[in-house]
This record gives C-alpha cells, sequence and structure tokens, in this order.
C-alpha cells in the first residue's frame, strides 16, 4: 500500500511524516514520533490507557488509522505539562496518592482532564461515568476519584492551591506521615519509561512462536524459510539453549522454549529477532513445525485418576506438591463434636491483568555480559536460572529491573526472559520483545483454580473441635510458584483460630491447561474464602454473630499455630474490635439481622450510597 | 422485592516474607554532598510505592528529607541482593534494612562531629537536613556535616543485612516456623442485591488491618483499595476460560475486570501492632488486603437474600439461578405445610 504523508499538530508543534496506511494512530505516536507516554495496554479499546485528545475530543488512539489524524490537532499526555510544570489535575494525582504502578495514569489523566473540561462541577459519581472506560488495576479507583474532586475544587477556587503542596514534617519525623510518592510526578507525566518504551540503537523486533496444541509431540522443526527471510537476524529454538534449560521458582521443569513436546496452548515454541516486528511476525509464521498431538488432560481431578495422560514424565501421578498438616486426631474431633458441616468451595482461575503486558531488551555488553532489562518480580532468581541455562558464570550474566507496571505475583516467571538472552546473543544486537494482550493472558500464569472440601466439627457454644480440609488446586503445565502457593494455602487455610484437630491437605495437580503461578494472596485467598464462608454456615447453625464465632475461637497472644509455631502478639482481636465499630455493625444471625430497613434510623449508620449513578444536571447546579 | 440489602464480615491472617524458607536483604547508604543520600538496594517499585517508603525510612533515620534521598536501581550486578518483589515483604525485609544501613551512615557522620564539637556521640540529633548537639549552641546543615565529614577523611556511608529466623515445614505434620511476623485482617461488606437480575453491588467496605506500623498512611490505604476491588473482580466477574486449554477470555472485551463503576466506598482502618523483632516495628499490607473481601462479600449476599455462593465468581446468572432455587424450595414447603 501506498505510504501516506501525515500532517498534524502534536502538542503544538507542526509536523510531516511519512506513515503506513496499516499503522494505528497508536503507532505512529509512540514509534514513529517517540511519545511514549501514552502507553498500548490491550489495543483494543477497553482499557484506556492509550487515550489522547484528537481536535480537543478524546479518544482511544489504539483504535484509530493513523490516516484519521491527518489535519488534526493531537495532544498527548505529554502535552499537558509541557512547560515543566505539572497540570493542576496532575498534581492532585500525586498529592492524593492517585497513581500506583503509572501505567493507567497517563490515559487516567487525560480522561479526568476531558471530564472536567466536560463539566468543571462534575461530581464524584459523574467522574466515576466518565472515567468508566479506564481500567486501573492498582489503585482500586478510590484514590483517583479524590484526586479528580481535588483538582475540580481547587481549579474552581473552592480549595487553596496550597491543598495540592506536600508535607513537611516536624522535627524530621518521616515515619507515619503521608509524604506524597516520589515516583509519582514521573508516571502522572508520562515521563517514565518501562520496558516497552526504551529503545537500544541498532534493536531488533522479537516475536515467539507459539503452541496451538495443549499436549503433542514435536516432530520437527523446520526454521529454514524464516531464516532465509530478508531482514530476519536470528531465529532459536530449543536446540539453541547451551546449558541446563529450564526454569521455574521452585521446580525447573519449563525448557525456555517447548523441548521434544509442548504442555500448554500458548508455549513458546520459537523466536524471531528481525528488523522491523512486522518481518518477525512474518518470519514466525514462516517457521514449519510438525505436531503429533497427544491425549491431553484439562482438569486437576481428571489429572489425579489412574491412567491420566501424564504432563511430566518425572511425575507420574501428576502431582507437582502435596502440602499436609496434621494436628491431633480429626476423626476424633469430628466424632465428638456437637456439630459437623460439610460443604465444597471452588475458585476460579483469574489473569493478573497488570495493565504493562509483558517486555523487556536483552543485549551483550562489551565485557561479554548478558544484560536482561525487564519488568521482573524476582532478578536475583532470575539471573541463577538464566546463568545455567546459557551456561555462563553469574558474574556474565546482568537481570536490571525495569519499572513494574502492575506485577500481582504475574512477574515473577522467567517466562520470556530466556529468549531475549539467547537471542542478544546469537544476533549480537540489542533486541526487545513486547507481549500484546492477547499473548500476555494466554501464555502466562494465573491464579490456582482450586477446589476444597471442608468438615467442620464445632460444638454447641461454637467452639471449633476439628477441621479436616482438602483441596486439589490446578498447576496447569508447569511447576512455576505452584509449591509455594499450596505451602501457604495449607499453613494459612484454616485461618487465625485454635483448632484442637486439623488435617489439612493442598494438592498442586498438573494439567494441559495454562499454567498456574503466584498471584497476590497466594494460595491464603482460596482456602481462607472456604474457611470464612464456612463459619458463617455455622453461626447460622447455631445462632451466632459472625463476630462472635471468630471471637470464640480466635488466637490470643501466646497461641500456637497450626504447624506448631508460639507466636508472641495476636492482634486478631483488635482488628475484628476495629471493624466491627468502624461499619456500625449490627449485631445478629446472618440473613435474621434487622436493621437493612432502616438504614438511615436514629443511632444507625448512614446508607452507603451506591456507586456510579449520576443523574442530573450538575453544572447547572453548580452554577446556581 | 427487587434490591435487598446484606452485610457479611470475614477475617484473615497472613505471613510476612517468604514461607518456610530463609529470607534475607541487604541494603547500602552513603550521606552524600549537599546533605543528599544515596540508598542502594535490589528493589524496584511495582506500584505499590516502595521507592516512597525507602525514602522515608531513609530519611527518618539519617535526618534528612525524602526529596533528599535518591534510590538507585535494581541492578544485580550493581546492588546487593534484596530479592523479590513479592510475599508481602518489601516494607518488611528492605525497609528494615534500609533503616539499619542508615543507622550505620549516620553513626559514622556523627562520630565525626562529636568529635569536632567535643560532646557525647548521644547527644547529637539529626533531623529535616540539620544536625545539632543537643544543649550547645552548635547546629549546622546536613551539606556542612558531610563536608567536615569529607575534611577528616570520612565518607559517611553505611551497609546492612537482614534475615529472617524461619524454618522449613516437616513434610508429615507440616511443623514448623514459616515466618517470623504475621498480620491480621478484618473486613466488612455491605451489598445489594438485585434479584431481578441477580446483579450484585458491593456499595461499602470497611477493612481493619494490622500492618505493625504504617510507614505511609496513605500507600497502605491504596493497598488495602486496590486489594478489595481486585477482589470484588474474582468473586463478581473475573473469570479465565479454557475450552479445551484453548483460553475463550483471550483480551480485555471477555475477560471482564472491575471499572470505576464497580468500586464501593471503601474505609480503611490501619491498626499498629508492632513487630518486635525488625528494628522498625513495620509489617506488611500488600497481600493480606484482598484475604477476607470476597468471603465477607459472600457472607453479604447471604444476609442480603439468603442464598450462599460457594462457587466463585458469584455471576448475575449464578445468583439468580441460587435465588429461584431457593424459592422453589421454599414454595415446596409451604405446599407441603398446606397439604
Amino acid at each position: 500500500m501506498a505510504e501516506l504523508q501525515i500532517k498534524a499538530t502534536v502538542n503544538g508543534r507542526k509536523i510531516s511524516r511519512s506513515a503506513q496506511p496499516s499503522q494505528r494512530l497508536l503507532d505512529f505516536i509512540r514509534d514513529d514520533l517517540n511519545l511514549t507516554g501514552n502507553k498500548e495496554g490491550c489495543g483494543a479499546g477497553e482499557c484506556g490507557t492509550c487515550s489522547v485528545f484528537v481536535d480537543g475530543v478524546l479518544m482511544k488512539s489504539c483504535l484509530l488509522p493513523v490516516a484519521k489524524a491527518q489535519g488534526t490537532q493531537i495532544d498527548t499526555i505529554e502535552s499537558l505539562a509541557k512547560t515543566g510544570e505539572l497540570s493542576v489535575l496532575q498534581k492532585a494525582f500525586h498529592k492524593a496518592g492517585a497513581s500506583q504502578c503509572g501505567y493507567c495514569i497517563p490515559g487516567m489523566v487525560m480522561a479526568a482532564t476531558a471530564a472536567l473540561r466536560s463539566n468543571p462541577f462534575a461530581d464524584r459519581e459523574e467522574i466515576k461515568e466518565r472515567l468508566g472506560g479506564n481500567i486501573c488495576r492498582c489503585t482500586g479507583y478510590q484514590k483517583i476519584f479524590d484526586a479528580v474532586e481535588l483538582a475540580r475544587d481547587v481549579q474552581n477556587g473552592r480549595l487553596p492551591a496550597t491543598m495540592l503542596d506536600g508535607i513537611d514534617a516536624e522535627q524530621g519525623d518521616y515515619i507515619g506521615k503521608n509524604v506524597s510518592r516520589i515516583d509519582a510526578p514521573s508516571k502522572v507525566s508520562g515521563k517514565l519509561k518501562y520496558a516497552g518504551d526504551m529503545l537500544m540503537p541498532d534493536m531488533l523486533h522479537v516475536h515467539v512462536l507459539r503452541s496451538p496444541h495443549a499436549h503433542a509431540r514435536i516432530l520437527s522443526i523446520d526454521t529454514s524459510a524464516a531464516q532465509a527471510m530478508e531482514g530476519v537476524e536470528g531465529v532459536i529454538t530449543s536446540a539453541d539453549v547451551p546449558g541446563e534449560d529450564g526454569f521455574g521458582v521452585f521446580v525447573h521443569d519449563q525448557p525456555v522454549m517447548a523441548r521434544d513436546k509442548v504442555r500448554y496452548v500458548g508455549e513458546a515454541v520459537a523466536a524471531v529477532a528481525a528488523e522491523d516486528p512486522l518481518i518477525a511476525r512474518r518470519a514466525a509464521a514462516a517457521i514449519k513445525v510438525v505436531y503429533e498431538p497427544l491425549p491431553a488432560v484439562f482438569s486437576a481431578e481428571d489429572a489425579l485418576r489412574p491412567g491420566a495422560p501424564v504432563v511430566h514424565a518425572y511425575a507420574p501421578d501428576n502431582i507437582t506438591k502435596h502440602i499436609p498438616i496434621r494436628v491431633g486426631d480429626v476423626e476424633a474431633g469430628l466424632a465428638e463434636s456437637d456439630l459437623v458441616i460439610e460443604e465444597n468451595y471452588e475458585t476460579q482461575a483469574i489473569e493478573h491483568a497488570y495493565l504493562e503486558p509483558e517486555a523487556g531488551l536483552a543485549y551483550v555488553d562489551h565485557d561479554g555480559v548478558v544484560v536482561v532489562i525487564s519488568p521482573s518480580q524476582n532478578i536475583t532468581h532470575h539471573r541463577h536460572m538464566l546463568a545455567k541455562i546459557i551456561a555462563k558464570p553469574i558474574a556474565k550474566v546482568r537481570f536490571i529491573m525495569s519499572p513494574v507496571g502492575g506485577g500481582f505475583g504475574g512477574k515473577e516467571d522467567m517466562i520470556y526472559q530466556g529468549m531475549l538472552a539467547l537471542l542478544a546473543m546469537k544476533t549480537g544486537r540489542p533486541v526487545r520483545l513486547v507481549f500484546t494482550r492477547e499473548e500476555s493472558i494466554a501464555s502466562t500464569a494465573k491464579r490456582h483454580p482450586s477446589k476444597t472440601t471442608l468438615r467442620m466439627g464445632l460444638m454447641r457454644d461454637g467452639r471449633i473441635r476439628a477441621v479436616a480440609f482438602r483441596m486439589i488446586a490446578d498447576g496447569g503445565a508447569y511447576g512455576l510458584s505452584t509449591e509455594g502457593v499450596m505451602r501457604k494455602a495449607a499453613i494459612l487455610g484454616a485461618g487465625p483460630y485454635v483448632i484442637p484437630n486439623l488435617q489439612m491437605d493442598t494438592i498442586g495437580v498438573y494439567t494441559n491447561n495454562t499454567p498456574s503461578g503466584a498471584f497476590r494472596s497466594f494460595g491464603a485467598l482460596q482456602t481462607q474464602f472456604a474457611t470464612e464462608s464456612h463459619l458463617d454456615i455455622a453461626c447460622e447453625r447455631l445462632g451466632l454473630d459472625p463476630f462472635e464465632i471468630r471471637r470464640i475461637n480466635m488466637m490470643r497472644d501466646g497461641a500456637t499455630t497450626h504447624t506448631k509455631q508460639k507466636l508472641k502478639s495476636v492482634s486478631i482481636g483488635r482488628v475484628l474490635d476495629a471493624a466491627e465499630k468502624a461499619s456500625g455493625w449490627e449485631k445478629g444471625v446472618s440473613g435474621q439481622r434487622n436493621g437493612r430497613g432502616d438504614l438511615n434510623g436514629e443511632g444507625l449508620r448512614p446508607a452507603v450510597a451506591l456507586g456510579a449513578r449520576f443523574v442530573g444536571d450538575t453544572k447547572q447546579e453548580a452554577a446556581e | 422485592m427487587a434490591r435487598m440489602r446484606g452485610r457479611g464480615m470475614a477475617a484473615c491472617w497472613y505471613g510476612i516474607a517468604r514461607t518456610a524458607t530463609v529470607d534475607r536483604a541487604a541494603a547500602w547508604a552513603e550521606i552524600d554532598d549537599g546533605g543528599s543520600a544515596k540508598i542502594v538496594t535490589g528493589v524496584t517499585e511495582i506500584g505499590e510505592g516502595i521507592l516512597t517508603v525507602l525514602a522515608q525510612i531513609a530519611a527518618h533515620e539519617m535526618g534528612l528529607k525524602p526529596e533528599d534521598v535518591v534510590i538507585g536501581d535494581n541492578d544485580t550486578a550493581r546492588a546487593p541482593e534484596a530479592a523479590h518483589a513479592g510475599a508481602t515483604r518489601q516494607t518488611y525485609m528492605i525497609g528494615n534494612v534500609v533503616a539499619l544501613a542508615s543507622r550505620e551512615a549516620r553513626g559514622k557522620l556523627v562520630e565525626v562531629l562529636a568529635k569536632m564539637w567535643e560532646v557525647e556521640p548521644s547527644t547529637i540529633r539529626t533531623g529535616n537536613g540539620f544536625v545539632w548537639a543537643e544543649n550547645t549552641n552548635h547546629k549546622i546543615t546536613m551539606g556542612k556535616a558531610v563536608e567536615c565529614c569529607k575534611q577528616r577523611g570520612v565518607v559517611p556511608v553505611g551497609s546492612a543485612t537482614f534475615g529472617t529466623d524461619t524454618t522449613g515445614l516437616d513434610g508429615t505434620d507440616g511443623a514448623g516456623r514459616p515466618w517470623q511476623a504475621y498480620v491480621f485482617g478484618c473486613q466488612v461488606a455491605e451489598v445489594e442485591v438485585d434479584t431481578v437480575t441477580g446483579e450484585v453491588q458491593v456499595l461499602g467496605m470497611w477493612a481493619a488491618h494490622d500492618v505493625g506500623r504504617a510507614v505511609n498512611p496513605k500507600g497502605v490505604e491504596g493497598q488495602i483499595e486496590g486489594g478489595i476491588v481486585q477482589a470484588i473482580g474474582q468473586a463478581l466477574m473475573e473469570d479465565y476460560e479454557l475450552s479445551n486449554g484453548h483460553t475463550t477470555t483471550p483480551g480485555f472485551a471477555k475477560y471482564i475486570l472491575p471499572t470505576s463503576l464497580d468500586v464501593p466506598m471503601m474505609n480503611s482502618i490501619i491498626v499498629e501492632d508492632p513487630d518486635p523483632i525488625g528494628p522498625l516495628g513495620v509489617k506488611g499490607i500488600g497481600e493480606p488486603a484482598m484475604v477476607p473481601t470476597i468471603p465477607a462479600i459472600m457472607n453479604a449476599i447471604y444476609d442480603a437474600v439468603g442464598v450462599r455462593i460457594t462457587s466463585l465468581p458469584a455471576t448475575p446468572e449464578k445468583v439468580l439461578m441460587a435465588i429461584r432455587e431457593k424459592q422453589q424450595r421454599e414454595n415446596q414447603m409451604a405446599v407441603q405445610a398446606a397439604e
């Protein structure tokens, strides 16, 4: 297709540049103009981090063909603090603590700027509606709403501009103070460079070929057509790994690229480094892989059945890790209980959905040190593993942690850094890989889906006598953090309660599903969901208030845990009191408590407003 | 009967830093020219605010302002090991070790000034960029103090390491000491359930968490609020689905995440039960923040409409089905009672 000549005004400057018709406005801004403040989060108009103004209108630049920019005025996040001074809204984001990882923030600031331009008197509910097209995974949005309200009030003169200033602690006591985040100015202005924003001279672009099969033997890989393509500088497969090919957090069972067989859909099979991303993608498509599909297993229960397909030869029973905890005699404890409650619980797989998809760069430096720059949550461990994989001493491997656009455990796995290192070594040039959102979702770890059977024996007065707890979790195709997740699930699952007889089993299982791995709350979420739901069922059966049953059973100072560790101070009683008091809790048995009808009655807490239902013309009201 | 409200609660506990293994971290500190400071440690922000927390701790310990603290990049070839950004360990492991390294650097500076002013080192105070000796007229800026040190051939630096006294678990009964610091939390959820559509809206959350000692209360709130909203996602809408190993939720159009319209009013209550082992008393908040949210919401749904959702997520379809089944059961019982 013919090239376009784009003439536009970008951040107040006239530009005239050639562009490919296939480019999106986002590519043009980020790749051609090197304005990397606005990010790509999803490439599908869902997350909003690429939001810019086109002729003053908020637009998602990933949805706009570059041709639409012809003759327009485009303003990116870089336009807001052009003089070096942050806008009122950016200052308010800084002051309110509205940025965390910062990756969504450029788009969020643009959307909030648009909101206050549309209605300088927008109330909180309207602000929520107007930010509804922007996803943030870190903050929970509340501090973002606070920031927009603060900016609105300063702009309208209702609050003095000094409200945006930082704090000065008297006596230099800075612990316990709301010091404004030191990294926030770089995030609200879009200046912070994440790995996908970084460039190196002479840099190549990487594309990964991924498995279309859940379980298949690799009969052959023919890379000759890809290698022969113009612009292709290097193609790698597992044959290019010089050392011990394995990574993982606890067991190193995952090869850098599939070796002999693939175990899940989306597993890396080969990778290409080329002069531009399009050539890399075309070359990857030209790699011929012959697969022999194998019977696959898609649930943890099926994987535990005798005769199930074996995912890893070293684990013929498909068990990644089983963690047992034993206290007392659980069957005797259940037998002597007044009441035994049994229930099953299920939790689903969850995607981390950090707004920054995986990205990284690698190069070999002047001393022959292999350097990898990526938003890895664990560079210390990664360098140990990579040193073995590329058969170099640890001093010849260097990992640099780039700013992380959200992790939540999902960036603890060395899922792509090995390929980057191998391609940098093979081509002798810097290489960069940026995942698409689809690639990130399909190929990286999830929260372990789980199935739990819980039997709890209680006495009539609410005391727990015995707990038998068994959780089976689908760890997917590779070990990653499964062992640790099972351990934390087991140690914490029965809750901070005195339980004289406990039998706890957590079992992580291999399947041919997307691997499960580390995810914020790491097994404790799945198991404590079951226990805390179960306690409320017990309340209903025993006629107890939910706070009361927890107080009856809670560990106290000096308690012994389920793993027989003696604790000193135990604060569960304090947090129960604090939550009960702050929420204005109405005592009573679940489902039978009164107080739902008269939420505004005397002595009762006020009704909570239902979120995001702004009605009426607030602009009009404010003007009056 | 269209919209019913209910409240539920749940408690939690959590261990701080790596589990059932010895955790460790190291840091270097230097009080630099002009009264600024350098902290070098293997840590980088993953969004939680650790850089600000470390700057506050270093400023507090060395007598500077947080904006005068420069924190070096996390680089395995340039910074001492501080290991991974996870396991609710950064404030505890790295915060504590930065405090120790900062104290050592300050000690070097104080030693020089005590000799220069002929006072006891214990009478020297530092704060907000100044150094002074109690009950004297001696007071200089930190920049001047560093100059004095350097004229006497001393660069005020410190280094420290911090490790945990923990063990693995016994393979048979699980006995062991997995962590040296534990935190506890409790959350109350208020929900509204639409009995026509099955839709659940979380209206309010009250979250009380013990964090040991809050270095930056607003940052703690940010962790709690972010944790709650992620947990609302898992409780009500998020579901990574597979069909024969192929995902059917490949992008954000299919994989539904909480947006600003799903956010309840969140109230954080910070409880401080200081850790007796570390030098600062800090513990952590990242992961425990989202542990009690889901059961609190499920217990609130039960309180509102009398159905118990035991399989996540509590989608409108699932809630509606449970409500209908409950009504059918009640109708049958009524019919039986009438007969």
